[in-house]
């Protein structure tokens, strides 16, 4: 997300699943997409069959989607950036990325800042802040002529922002790669003389990537890397390339554009800081850019306050602005928060949805933390791990005096609404039966719920006004459903006094005239003039072209298929490769198969100038500032590592997200009790946690026990046979599993040392049908220091016979 | 006559025998109620085990003795076995009634049992099996009765005589069809069914075998008889008797090796395995040996008959087994291993059989047919 | 015209959809299978499953790499099932599915072991057990059916890969060749073109069948000519051997009167 956004502007996925059978290349690395998302598979298999498309998947473990390489790299856990600056090198030194699309497009051309500079791993800046590390970035700045940003277009300039890359992957050849990474050599430079092969115009490379990327302590860093490698291929925008993050639940998409996210509102709008934004005049000033899309951020914020406070929020008060709640600061992320409860300063916790018993890191001591609650409601299908915290392994009911609440609540085919696909496609949906006994779809159980809390606070409260005020009109007589129609035309958008849904966000005013829950929807629930239905209810099987299907559904934003479409075609409007043509400029006009991400009424040559819309400088980002841990990536061990890190002194990133307690504890390098990598993974058979699949007869019956891949030689020397019951043991605690013995895993020759790998799903937890192991029990609690997204996938373990 | 009085003698083994049944009845009884899987070890890759290969395979083939006997005594007539006849008669019967109460426990869904008659899937050997043996155990029975009605329900005897040859020639020809056709339920095993026994001949091998332990049995059976009942048949008639078998039985070593050899599978004999060890010991024992001593002057002691009918007898018995289990063993799996509750069915079918036996042999005119016959 | 059948596969992902739809449609219920080290759940067909995806590793190209086979009933052209079944519970039907009717079925379990690809399960734990097997969602008077309604299996509409395919079983056979004429991935064999003499359900892959120990020693004429090779002699030896034996009844019974009067009249003429 957070790797994604300060690389092109906005933080999703590029292109859609359909736009694969467009792919010459697919680079899939950390992502099992045969098991998490089949039907990328489907589109894979057809521009394999279609174009002779080559598929290259690195991971550690022989996943089913690695069974249908062309090319398969087997990497250790936590090697993914040099991995990915290796083949940027070797682009570069075989003259293979794609120059004209970087010097027009990118921030190749840059000038930055003389006094940048990398030396022993750390980046120019290095400090410390606060007792914390931090960089200083003032050397990360551009060189600039008055407002103008400084750039040299023959890409030579020392200081350009191509000649520091250049110099910055140099160090990451092939031996040295191979060497981290443990890929062997020849395999290694078949990737990069393959996928590298995509830097060609005409030639559409894809990179597709999962939890295998992001959840490690350098997880946006890794995002960048590939963010970085397509734009030097000029594989951004076009069809058939892109970045292709390949989202976990069928509405996480949804959700997560909806401010699932602690430090964002709806729409990608930053949450204001209680000191930096002390009123709206201060939030508009210091985070609306001057240039760039993202310069009519007042629009969207107030048209949202309009949204949450209706007529409440006028010019006089800031729109409401103050009622907004504030960050401060501190980590409000998953593992921030259960810190804090940890530490008792937590009270009470709505689970919805969620299960941090099972999923959340180090497992075992979220659920020691949920003791410290003086109340939980949970809210979903079972009763999960985390609604049966208080009978957990080790737990003592007599001890735990917090009060619970389970609310049942409807699965996605009981209700009816849109859900976001992976690709941004919002699929409006309609209910398939009626939800069991007293089950509740998720909108009723707001709701209520919100009334109830209203109905409090009218006693009075802590500063009530918010809730008091806010803009809660959802009802329709005569039901007991809130009605779905009119939150989806709130999230739409609308102009006041009309009740008509806005078709683009284009007409968003930031005076109070217009109303938008989130402004990146807007226009999914507009009329469609052919089929009369909502845009997000289309269903046209008609191809518009390249399999863009614009009439099926509606993506966000403005039904744009494929993000930053603009570099599809070089400066003058012709297309990369014309036989895959989203656009061409026929001299007068865009020929379109595609919604431009651009301004289309202006002529080529202007709108190539800022292809990436969202971004200040209109350019995508090769070398990236607005970073917490380096404007390049850089490869770091993990926290956990058995071996040193041998392309730096520095061994583990310096700005991890840290916490303390049983739960962070981290095992030292070089630590002889936990000689071997441990990685967790998903597979398709359950989902996240299992709430809901460890409670499906037939999905239980597809994989029904919990276990630990092990190599072949790693059984041998353990005296460990298949179905044996094993101890996966870290520093942070132990866990009983079958082992399953198969060339799924295999030991990895890490500069010349052999390194073994074990792979645990995580899907299980003590309830439901199919019980087993909690893998999370025994994961390490840090973090990326961007997002605070654990490090779930490279920890250090020890395996025995049980 | 009918002033006899019923009798059957207790003595402990019969005890034995009787708690045996009983539990054997205790546990049918379960099984019929409950399913297989409550009594038997059998499953998805050993659909058949103890009770077909024992009971019903092994068992037809042993109740055999019946229509070899028949044969040679009512149809060929050769007389100086008609000493035999009602003995041999009754072993098979009893044979075929435990045949049928096993395969009658056997089959999962015992209800159904009379389908067969109605919806005719004639294209089966398995129709071929049932059919024949239902209406040989029908025959048995009716042909049984005429020493039955010789005591009880006299007014039929007669008419049972009159029709007797009709019975004698039906009851002689049905055992062709299912002794060879129970060998023919193995063809569709090819190349599963090990090559040392697999073979299209397998029919007709199975119906020489069937043949040639007829009079190995009513050899054991006549000593064991003579024990209990001191009933002596003349050596010199058992000796005759089992010649028949030693000529069937060279033929079949003939047959059996010429058709090893033109299958080219002749070498699997020797390879060491367990399944050519078993074959060694199948045909040593049950076929080379028994020739041996039918030819020779071993053939007109008393040990060498029994020798020659117990040797036989296990041949058979070890050739059915090694066509179900041995044979099997590589493309099923080591998957199976009857259950306590299966072997005391067997056990229990066999032991329930034996009283029978013995009852009726104390109580109708069995074992001194010949003295009547001699007399009449 | 006949239905097939095509499973192509180099295009399996191993996802299951085909299985747990199956379950679905044909109201099957689920059980909790013993662990299985390829995590194949469950590793074969059982009395509760008519079909089931089997994961193996193998080596390709020098690399280990994984593949997958659904596994069920194959539907022979010639069935040694129902060939073997003395009740006709079970029946090849002219649309090319194999079906079992319970009704008949006496559960002598001689169709398992005459299906020379061990299809036909059994549900052991009911009292009165049924033949379990893939039905091809045909069950005309019943509420499986799909092909009976022109609907492709419930397993093939799953398929999100396109690694099913159902049509007819020629035109299926002629795509499955031209693929692998097309591509050279293939290994130069279509399972079921010829196996039993032919099956319904055809195969193609880009690794040796015996990966998934799938027999490759099953004659490629249907196994039921063995049977029917002997059984054609029944007729002849029941109707000749009858009059043989009744013959032979009466020219020895004449034979040893004539004998006996001989000796009489020996004894009379002593």
């Amino acid at each position: 997300m957070a790797g994604l956004a300060n690389s092109f502007g906005r933080g999703a996925m590029t292109n859609h699943f359909n736009d694969y059978k467009n792919t010459d290349v697919f680079l899939v690395i950390g992502s099992n997409a045969a098991e998490t998302h089949p039907m990328a598979m489907k589109w894979i298999q057809r521009a394999k069959e279609l174009r002779g498309a080559k598929l290259i998947v690195a991971d550690p473990r022989l996943t089913k989607t690695a069974a249908h390489a062309d090319i398969f790299a087997r990497h250790r856990p936590g090697t993914d950036i040099p991995f990915l600056l290796g083949i940027m090198n070797y682009a570069i030194q075989n003259n293979l990325y794609h120059k004209e699309y970087i010097a027009n497009y990118t921030n190749a051309s840059y000038l930055v800042n003389p006094n940048y500079g990398f030396q022993d791993g750390l980046f120019s800046g290095a400090g410390e802040k606060n007792g914390k590390f931090s960089y200083d970035k003032n050397t990360w700045q551009y060189q600039k002529d008055g407002e103008t940003i400084k750039k040299d277009f023959t890409l030579e300039h020392p200081n350009c922002v191509f000649q520091l890359l250049k110099k910055h992957v140099s160090r990451y050849d092939i031996e040295t790669v191979s060497k981290i990474t443990g890929v062997p050599k020849d395999i290694y430079r078949n990737v990069c003389e393959t996928f590298a092969s995509t830097g060609a115009p005409e030639k559409s490379g894809n990179i597709i990537y999962a939890m295998g990327i992001t959840q490690h302590t350098y997880g946006t860093q890794n995002v960048r890397a590939i963010a970085m490698l397509q734009l030097l291929l000029g594989n951004i925008g076009k069809a058939g390339g892109g970045v292709n993050a390949q989202r976990g639940e069928s509405n996480v998409q949804g959700s997560t554009d909806l401010a699932m996210l602690s430090h964002l509102l709806p729409g990608y709008l930053g949450v204001p800081n209680a000191t930096k934004h002390t009123c709206l005049q201060d939030y508009i000033e210091k985070e609306t850019p001057p240039s760039g899309y993202w310069k009519n951020k007042p629009k969207f914020l107030i048209s949202l306050l309009k949204a949450f406070y209706g007529e409440k929020a006028t010019k006089e008060n800031d729109f409401c602005f103050d009622w907004l709640p504030k960050v401060d600061g501190k980590n409000r992320s998953h593992m921030g928060i259960f810190q804090e409860m940890l530490d008792g300063n937590v009270k009470g916790l709505i689970a919805w949805g969620q299960n941090p018993a099972v999923g959340g890191p180090g497992a075992q001591f979220e659920r020691k933390a949920m003791e410290q609650l003086d109340w939980l409601v949970v809210v979903d299908l079972f009763e999960t791990e985390t609604a049966a915290f208080w009978h957990g392994p080790g737990a003592d009911p007599k001890n735990i005096k917090t009060e619970c609440f389970l609310l049942p609540a409807a699965f996605s085919f009981e209700k009816e609404g849109s859900v976001t696909n992976s690709g941004r496609w919002i699929q409006y949906r309609y209910k398939a039966v009626d939800p069991p006994g007293e089950a509740k779809t998720d909108t009723w159980i707001a709701d209520k719920l919100f009334k109830a809390i209203r109905k409090e606070y009218q006693n009075g409260g802590k500063f009530p006004e918010p809730i008091l005020n806010m803009h809660w009109d959802y009802d329709k007589p005569g039901h007991d459903e809130p009605d779905i129609a009119k939150i989806a035309l709130e999230i739409n958008g609308y102009a006041v006094g009309e009740n008509k849904p806005l078709d683009s966000f284009g007409k968003l005013a930031d005076d109070g005239s217009t109303v938008c829950g989130m402004w990146i929807y807007t226009g999914y629930w507009a009329m469609d003039k052919d089929f009369k239905v909502a845009k997000c209810k289309r269903r046209s099987r008609e191809d518009s072209g390249l399999g863009t299907f614009l009439k099926w559904s509606f993506s966000w934003p403005l039904n744009r298929r494929i993000l930053y479409n603009r570099c599809a075609t070089d400066p003058q409007g012709n297309p990369w490769d014309p036989k895959r043509a989203l656009f061409k400029w026929n001299g007068t006009k865009w020929i379109a198969n595609d919604v431009p991400d651009y301004n289309s009424k202006i002529a080529p040559e202007k709108s190539a100038q800022a292809p990436f819309i969202m971004l200040p400088n209109g350019n995508g980002r090769l070398f990236a500032n607005g970073l917490a841990d380096g404007p390049f990536p850089e490869h770091y061990e993990p926290m956990e590592s058995p071996v040193s890190n041998i392309i730096s002194k520095q061994q583990n990133t310096p700005c991890a997200s840290v916490f303390k307690g049983d739960w962070a504890k981290i095992a030292e390098l070089g630590d002889s009790r936990f000689p071997y990598v441990a990685t967790t993974h998903r597979q398709l058979e359950h989902y996240q946690s299992g709430a809901v699949t460890r409670n499906t007869p037939s999905l239980v019956e597809v994989c029904p026990w919990m276990y630990v891949s092990l190599s072949e030689n790693l059984a041998r020397e353990k005296g460990i046979k298949p179905g044996d019951e094993v101890w996966v043991e870290t520093i942070r605690g132990k866990i009983k599993c079958l082992a399953s013995v198969s060339p799924v895993v295999k030991p990895l020759t890490v500069n010349g040392k052999k390194i073994e790998v074990i792979g645990l799903p995580w899907h299980w937890g003590y309830q439901g049908m199919s019980t087993g192991a909690t893998a999370n029990d025994i994961t390490p609690a840090v973090g990326d220091g961007n997002t605070s997204i654990p490090e779930y996938k490279a920890f250090l373990c020890n395996i025995r016979k049980a | 006559m009918a002033a006899q009085k019923w009798s059957f003698k207790i003595t402990p083994l019969r005890i034995i025998l009787m708690l045996l049944a009983a539990l054997a009845a205790v546990i049918a009884v379960y099984r019929l109620a409950t399913g297989l899987s409550t009594v038997s070890n059998l499953n998805d890759n050993w659909p058949w085990g103890l009770w077909i290969g024992l009971d019903v395979l092994t068992g037809v083939a042993l109740a055999g003795g019946g229509y070899s006997a028949s044969l040679i005594i009512h149809i060929l007539h050769v007389e100086k076995f008609k000493p035999l006849s009602r003995s041999a008669a009754l072993t098979s019967l009893i044979g075929y009634l435990l045949v049928v109460a096993a395969l009658f426990l056997e089959i999962g869904r015992w209800y159904n049992f009379w389908v067969p008659f109605v919806s005719w899937g004639y294209h089966s050997t398995l129709f071929e099996v049932f059919m024949c043996i239902s209406l040989y155990t029908l025959v048995q029975i009716m042909e049984f009765s005429e020493i039955l009605t010789e005591r009880v329900l006299t007014f039929l005897h007669k008419p049972i005589v009159k029709i007797m040859p009709v019975l004698l020639i039906l009851g002689t020809l049905l055992p062709f069809g299912h002794q060879a056709s129970l060998g023919g339920l193995y063809l569709l095993q090819v190349g599963r069914l090990h090559p040392l026994w697999w073979t299209p001949l397998l029919p007709w091998l199975f119906l020489m075998s069937s043949f040639f332990v007829g009079p190995a049995m009513i050899t054991i059976e006549s000593s064991l008889s003579g024990r209990a009942f001191n009933h002596h048949i003349d050596k010199q008639i058992l000796r005759s008797f089992i010649r028949i078998s030693g000529y069937v039985m060279i033929a079949y070593l003939a047959i059996k090796i010429i058709d090893l050899i033109r299958l080219g599978v002749f070498g699997y004999i020797f390879e060491g395995s367990l399944e050519s060890n078993m074959f060694l010991l199948e045909m040593i024992i049950g076929v080379i040996i028994p020739i041996i001593i039918c030819f020779s002057p071993l053939s007109a002691t008393k040990k060498g008959l029994i020798t020659f009918g117990v040797f036989t007898t296990a041949g058979v018995v070890l050739n059915r087994m090694n066509v179900v289990f041995t044979g099997m063993y590589k493309a099923l799996g080591s998957g199976y291993f009857p259950a306590w509750t299966e072997w005391a069915v067997s056990a229990g079918l066999i032991a329930g059989g034996i009283l029978l036996y013995l009852f009726i042999v104390e109580n109708f005119n069995i074992l001194e047919y010949d003295k009547k016959y001699q007399t009449a | 015209m006949s239905k097939a059948v095509l499973v192509d596969l180099t295009k399996c992902i191993g996802c299951k959809s085909c299985q747990t739809s199956c379950k679905q449609w044909n109201d099957l219920p689920a059980i909790k299978p013993q662990f299985d080290n390829t995590l194949s759940y469950p590793a074969e067909t059982d009395g509760y499953t008519y079909t089931t995806v089997l994961h193996r590793t193998t080596e390709k190209n020098g690399q280990e790499t994984l593949r997958f086979a659904k596994r069920q009933c194959l539907h022979c052209l010639e069935p040694a099932c129902a060939s073997a079944c003395f009740a006709k519970a079970i029946q090849k039907t002219p649309e090319g599915p194999v079906v079992y009717n319970p009704d008949l079925c006496v559960g002598c379990r001689y169709c398992m072991l005459a299906c020379p690809f061990s299809i036909p399960k059994y549900d052991w734990e009911s009292v009165f057990p049924q033949i379990v097997k893939c039905q091809f969602c045909f069950d005309r008077e019943g509420t499986h059916d799909r092909i009976g309604h022109g609907m492709e299996p419930a397993c093939v509409n799953a398929c999100p890969t396109g690694c099913l395919k159902f049509g007819e079983r020629d035109e299926l056979l002629k795509e499955a060749w031209k693929r692998i004429n097309k591509y050279s991935k293939y290994i130069k064999h279509v399972y079921g073109e010829k196996e039993a003499g032919g099956t319904s359900w055809l195969y193609i892959a880009d690794v040796p069948f015996e990966t998934f120990d799938f027999r490759t020693n099953v004659p490629n004429i249907p196994l039921s000519t063995y049977s029917h090779d002997y059984l054609k002699w029944s007729p002849a030896v029941f109707i000749g051997g009858g009059a043989l034996l009744s013959a032979l009844h009466f020219y020895t019974k004449r034979r040893n009167e004539i004998a006996k009067e001989k000796d009489k009249n020996h004894d009379i003429n002593a």
